[in-house]
């Protein structure tokens, strides 16, 4: 429950500004000038804050849509991703947010026409190449979207521009704005996964792994593309057992002919985010793991990544062709 | 500890008393108060912006506060139109002289509703909907170089309005509305508490940081190595007597070898 609400002045009377507000009839509403006078200030915890989370509606000026990270891509030679949010309702300890953001209060950039434009923009640049366009890389894509409607806003962008691809991540069963519509061929709800013991330890907040299942199953039923994203991958001496049930699960339950991909990538992060967070959660064990400093990146070492990497792909692609399977290990950040 | 500043002894005064506060007469440049177990601190700033913040400043030095401290600014303030008495937390501060503005974080819950407010430079009772103050903008910049910012806070009871201005505000008014909110203080406090303490455990270090660094020599980044070692055995050996493993080491490089061997053991669960 949204209990303030801070707007910046400058959206104060956008139409979707107005709506969120009337959302929340009893929420305080502060003014400010700009959400960095809020967000992400000297001294602020994000732990605490992760309590209590505000929302920040704010207008997004400049940088809306960029290049992804080398290597983070599910086939396209152009890749990019943008964040009409900032952070996640979601308390994932492997999240790279808790790191990157000193305030863990979500940040909505109500100003949707921007972002369409930019997003238009490029997909002309690209003319008729494959470009794909990422969601869910500062937020999960779906957790808000019954509030923020913005699958209802940017997919009529996706059904103009066919040679374009957008990737939902999320790891949300809130598909009803999606399930209302009829699926757009150039759109993958990707869904992360980790096995449920695991989940029940790291992903606080989030939704079951049998509800993002069901959700999985719904929405290939109404005929949207998934994907499934095995990332981060995180060790335990089980894991054999564990990811050997996770995988079960799941491909006995999707419809492989509507899996549009599946990716792996172990656990790493930035090694400042890293000594951040386990700062901030000193008694989490997620980082008393064997892990190794490696590139200025906190990784597993090379003997329990590749075991896991090669043990992941082997069963994944029992089940799914291999031009469907990427591996996005290299990228730096674990997130969705 | 809690740190609880006020701009008038009159404004002080029914605090000192509930929290049986006493006088540290060793500390001259402004009045500090203690309570019997030192969890309780109180200063009295003076008047104004510059005085606030110094006070802080000095109240930091003279008590070693960290980074769990909860801190308090509460005192009167003036309003357009909120009732005498009444009290409000305040969300938004702004110095009206810089236009520079801060937003404390409420992530508590409270009964106590909250406001806007201007900190001045001097008296008045040109009144808008925002509170006006003369500390709070000097008390918030300061405080949040030593703080954690979801523990610092500002109360303010209403004092002045347009139906009842400032000269109608005495000392012995300021007292009867500040302890007319006891109560109000004490809530906050104890929604406050909870916050605090999971800084402090965040913040604790290991039960055997202190004896390592006696026994063994360490730079200060093998130190910062330490701690964390330290932890990661704390959590991956809960039951194996630390000490015993590397009594027998001669250096701090041996001995966070020895730990480091424990953060590539892949016997691990990372689970229950």
């Amino acid at each position: 429950m949204i209990k303030t609400i801070y707007i910046e002045n400058d959206i104060a009377s956008h139409p979707r500004t107005k709506a969120i507000l009337a959302r929340f009839p009893h929420a305080v509403n502060i003014a400010c000038d700009r959400y960095g006078e809020v967000f992400n200030r000297k001294a602020q915890n994000f732990r605490l804050q992760k309590k209590q989370p505000a929302l920040i509606l704010a207008r997004k000026h400049k940088n809306l849509i960029l290049p992804t990270p080398k290597q983070y891509g599910i086939g396209a030679a152009h890749n990019y991703y943008f964040s009409h949010m900032l952070n996640c309702l979601y308390d994932c300890r492997y999240c790279f947010l808790q790191g990157m953001f000193q305030s863990a209060h979500y940040v909505l950039f109500v100003n949707y026409e921007d972002f369409i434009w930019d997003l238009q923009s490029l997909i002309d640049k690209h003319k008729r190449e494959p470009v794909h366009f990422f969601s869910g890389y500062d937020c999960d894509s779906l957790a808000l979207d019954p509030m923020t409607h913005f699958t209802n806003e940017f997919l009529p962008l996706f059904i103009k521009n066919p040679h374009a691809l957008l990737e939902l991540r999320t790891k949300s069963t809130q598909v009803r704005n999606l399930l209302k519509q009829a699926p757009v061929p150039n759109c993958v709800i990707a869904f992360s996964f980790t096995p449920p013991k695991i989940a029940a330890t790291l992903e606080h907040k989030t939704p079951a792994v049998d509800k993002r299942l069901q959700a999985i199953v719904d929405l290939q039923q109404a005929g949207w593309h998934i994907g499934l994203r095995f990332d981060p991958l995180i060790y335990t001496s089980n894991y054999v057992q564990e990811y050997t049930e996770l995988f079960n699960a799941v491909f006995r339950k999707i419809n492989p002919d509507l899996t549009h991909s599946v990716s792996l990538g172990s656990f790493r992060l930035p090694k400042d985010y890293f000594r951040k967070l386990e700062k901030l959660y000193p008694t989490d064990k997620l980082f008393s793991s064997p892990l190794i400093e490696e590139k200025n990146s906190i990784v597993y070492p090379p003997s329990i990544r590749e075991g896991l990497l090669e043990f992941c792909e082997d069963i994944i692609t029992q089940h799914i062709p291999a031009d469907r399977f990427f591996s996005c290990h290299e990228t730096v950040v674990a997130s969705l | 500890m809690i740190n609880i500043f006020c701009a008038l002894p009159a404004e002080a005064e029914a605090i000192v008393q509930h929290y049986q506060l006493n006088e540290l007469k060793q500390f001259g440049l402004y009045r500090l108060y203690q309570s019997r177990d030192k969890k309780i601190n109180l200063t009295i700033t003076g008047i104004g912006k510059l005085n606030a913040a110094a006070a802080v400043s000095y109240h930091h030095a003279c008590l070693a506060s960290c980074a769990a401290d909860i801190w308090l600014n509460i005192g009167v303030a003036g309003h357009a139109d909120i009732a005498i008495g009444e009290a409000r937390l305040v969300h938004k501060i702004v110095d009206k002289q810089n236009a520079a503005c801060w937003y404390p974080q409420i992530l508590f819950d409270t009964s106590c509703k909250s406001a806007p407010l201007i900190s001045l430079n001097n008296p008045s009772t040109d009144y808008t909907t925002d509170l006006y103050d003369m500390e709070a903008a000097g008390f918030y910049q300061m405080a949040i170089r030593i703080g954690t910012a979801e523990l610092i806070h500002c109360l303010k009871i209403i004092s002045d309005n347009r139906c009842t201005p400032t000269t109608t505000v005495n000392a012995d008014r300021v007292k009867k509305l500040i302890a007319a909110h006891i109560t109000t203080i004490d809530a906050i406090i104890d929604a406050l508490l909870p916050l605090a303490d999971e800084v402090a455990s965040i913040n604790s270090e290991s039960e055997h940081y202190q004896a390592f660094i006696k026994q063994w020599h360490f730079t200060q980044s093998e130190r910062i190595q330490l701690l964390r070692l330290l932890r990661c055995w704390s959590l991956r050996r809960p039951d194996q007597c630390i000490m015993q493993s590397i009594a027998a080491l001669k250096t701090g490089k041996q001995v966070l070898t020895a730990l480091q061997k424990i953060t590539t053991d892949t016997n691990f669960v990372i689970h229950d």
